[in-house]
């Protein structure tokens, strides 16, 4: 028996936007220590589904609960502290420096004194490998220094789960790497991750378990080598052909 | 042109005449500090309300200020200065530098409302999500980042609504306020020099040197705050 605690239990999940129904019913769980990445077509609700989890959008229905408590708009604010998000376009706060992305939340939040943080702040940046950056506006960074930066960022507030809404795919090919390396090295070291990406072979590498979205729904989900090798359902294997 | 110094220099030796420039002068610096005083601290804070998360309590604020933006814009400035005047503050003896700086002050608002609500929702969503994201509250997402951010759009629109302020104050001179514009015309007057275009050339520079001024002051404050867009360190 796995002795391991159920980070994130939905229910139900729906969202729509206006008459736009994009999630019909998601149930789903995840297991600390596990990585999942989230595949689909375009349109079928992947990043909106991530986005629910740390109610970047709000759920229309469905429950949610994080670590056995139910999520609702009074106690969201201290949840996100433990659901670290990584997006597409990085969002690093662009009138701060990277030193100030990266200690303004801890600091404000009163989970670390300013000096402990950029303590903290100096050797992720050093281990990243931008140092250098440390006083440097975003705008002066490149893409995938951006993105490092903001999985950094996130990281800050030792979060229980990590989100990554396509991370790479704002990136040139030379950045994904780099980036790439990052999330496999927070994966090797145990962080409970969920991934919504287009980089197949780095799903494969990555997940514990792939979750395949149509239509607002999972209508397949298992390991990397069943997904990939033995797909169940046709609509999958079309995608795979598509894709591969 | 010898006709125009000779004037030129009649009205620069009559200490009566600079001392009406300066007095218009003054009342148009007064009613336009005190008028975008109040405009830009109303114009905050309408925009602040109409660009507010929607919920059951922010519906009636949003409808009045939408409504309040929209009678103001949609109706000339000559109209509502005489509405104050004539209408709302018609009681003898209320002064009406105060009338002047209110009516200006409400036009204002209105405008700067506009342009703040404008400089607020050009800021990327992403960086509020950012915010969010982190845990921080919605008053530090928006002191920390929307707002600093808001600003650098806030500015030069902001400069333009200045300048024009000062300018549009010269219809107090309609309601018989000796502001600047009314001076040159008082100056050029028949039982004064008999001459209007050295007075109102005068007048002229007066408008031009001060809103010169303050573009530069615009310039300058939009530069320093353009720090952070640039690609290079510091």
């Amino acid at each position: 028996m796995n002795n391991k605690n159920t980070d994130l239990k939905i229910k139900n999940l729906r969202k729509a936007f206006g008459k736009n129904k994009v999630l019909n019913g998601i149930d789903f769980e995840l297991v600390e220590g596990e990585r999942v990445v989230i595949l689909g077509p375009s349109g079928s609700g992947k990043s909106t589904f991530l986005r629910c989890i740390s109610w970047m959008e709000e759920p229309t229905a469905g429950e949610m609960y994080f670590d056995g408590e139910l999520v609702t708009e009074k106690n969201i604010r201290r949840i996100r502290r433990n659901i670290g998000m990584v997006f597409q376009h990085f969002n690093l706060i662009s009138n701060m420096t990277v030193m100030e992305n990266l200690t303004l939340a801890p600091v404000k939040l009163k989970l670390m004194k300013r000096d402990e943080a950029e303590k903290r702040a100096r050797e992720l940046l050093k281990h990243i490998g931008l140092l250098s950056k440390v006083d440097a506006y975003p705008a002066s960074l490149s893409g995938g220094q951006k993105q490092r930066v903001a999985i950094v960022r996130a990281m800050m507030l030792s979060p229980e789960v990590l989100l990554f809404d396509e991370p790479t795919s704002a990136l040139d090919p030379e950045s994904i790497g780099d980036v790439l390396s990052l999330i496999r090295e927070l994966a090797e070291r145990g962080m409970t991750i969920m991934i919504v990406t287009h980089e197949m072979s780095f799903a494969k590498e990555i997940a514990t378990r792939i979750v395949f979205l149509d239509k607002g729904k999972i209508i397949e989900e298992g390991t990397p080598s069943e997904f990939f090798t033995h797909p169940k359902t046709p609509r999958v294997r079309e995608f795979l052909e598509k894709v591969l | 042109m010898s006709d125009f110094f000779s004037k030129l220099g009649e009205l620069f030796s009559t200490p009566e005449y600079i001392d009406s420039l300066l007095h218009g002068f003054l009342l148009t610096i007064q009613i336009s500090y005190f008028a975008l005083l109040i405009g830009i601290l109303l114009g905050t804070i309408i925009a602040l309300i109409d660009t507010a998360k929607p919920s059951k309590w922010m519906a009636v604020p949003k409808f009045i200020c939408r409504v309040y933006v929209g009678m103001i814009r949609g109706t000339p400035m000559a109209l509502q200065l005489f509405i104050m005047f004539f209408v709302i503050f018609a009681v003898k003896g209320f002064p009406s530098i105060i009338t002047a700086i209110i009516a200006f002050g409400l036009n204002s608002a209105a405008y700067a409302a506009e342009v703040i609500r404008g400089g607020i929702l050009s800021v990327d969503p992403g960086q509020t999500e950012a915010g969010l994201a982190l845990g921080l509250s919605r008053w530090t997402i928006f002191t920390k980042i929307v707002a600093p951010q808001a600003i650098k759009n806030i500015i030069p629109a902001l400069g333009n609504e200045i300048i024009t302020v000062i300018k549009e104050t010269a219809i107090v001179s309609m309601v018989g306020m000796y502001d600047l514009n009314m001076a040159a015309k008082d100056i050029g007057s028949g039982q004064n020099m008999a001459s209007y275009i050295v007075p109102m050339f005068v007048a002229a520079l007066f408008y031009l040197a001060t809103i010169y001024l303050i573009m530069f002051i615009v310039k300058r404050i939009e530069k320093s705050l353009r720090r952070s867009d640039l690609r290079t360190e510091e």
